[in-house]
């Protein structure tokens, strides 16, 4: 599971129904650059969460049908991004 | 299946109700950080064998089980050259 850190919401209205009306969020990683997952928790912008990625990230939605490869799977409680 | 370094526990306490209590390393693949299940017990500063897809939900506890990273072995002897 990889570690990020939460950007803003993502509002996408038209979008295929395999994501029904999961939330989306940004992501940024260590080095910058922003990816897009579901996010079962309800993070705030710049907590540090792990994800889940490939199939596992559909079981982490909750629901097996939701088309995500990328999953919000928790907060981390104390995080210094310097330890990277 | 990698070999990396355990760096320390992740404590979540606000994470998804599918991870149930399972608990969550730091491990170290090379220089890249990531998170792993740990389903042996290691401590931090052994090397361990992480495995990845599908193979690391079943290791972690059952099919169902949303984890892409999971320990599953510690390693005796391993000098990192």
């Amino acid at each position: 599971m990889d570690i990020y850190q939460a950007d803003k919401t993502l509002v996408c209205t038209s979008r295929v129904p395999g994501l029904k009306q999961t939330s989306l969020r940004i992501l940024r990683n260590k080095m910058g650059n922003k990816v897009v997952a579901t996010d079962p928790v309800g993070v705030r912008e710049g907590n540090w969460v792990f994800t889940a990625s490939g199939s596992a990230a559909r079981f982490a939605a909750g629901d097996f049908e939701v088309l995500t490869d990328l999953t919000i799977a928790g907060i981390i409680d104390n995080w210094d991004e310097s330890a990277g | 299946m990698k070999i990396c370094k355990v760096v320390k526990p992740l404590v979540s306490t606000n994470r998804i109700p599918e991870m149930e209590h399972k608990h969550l390393q730091v491990v170290l693949d090379g220089s890249s950080q990531a998170v792993a299940v740990d389903a042996v017990g290691a401590k931090p500063g052994d090397w361990v064998i992480c495995v990845g897809s599908s193979a690391a939900r079943e290791a972690a506890g059952s099919k169902g089980y949303p984890s892409d990273l999971t320990i599953v072995g510690i390693i005796d002897h391993w000098d990192d050259k």
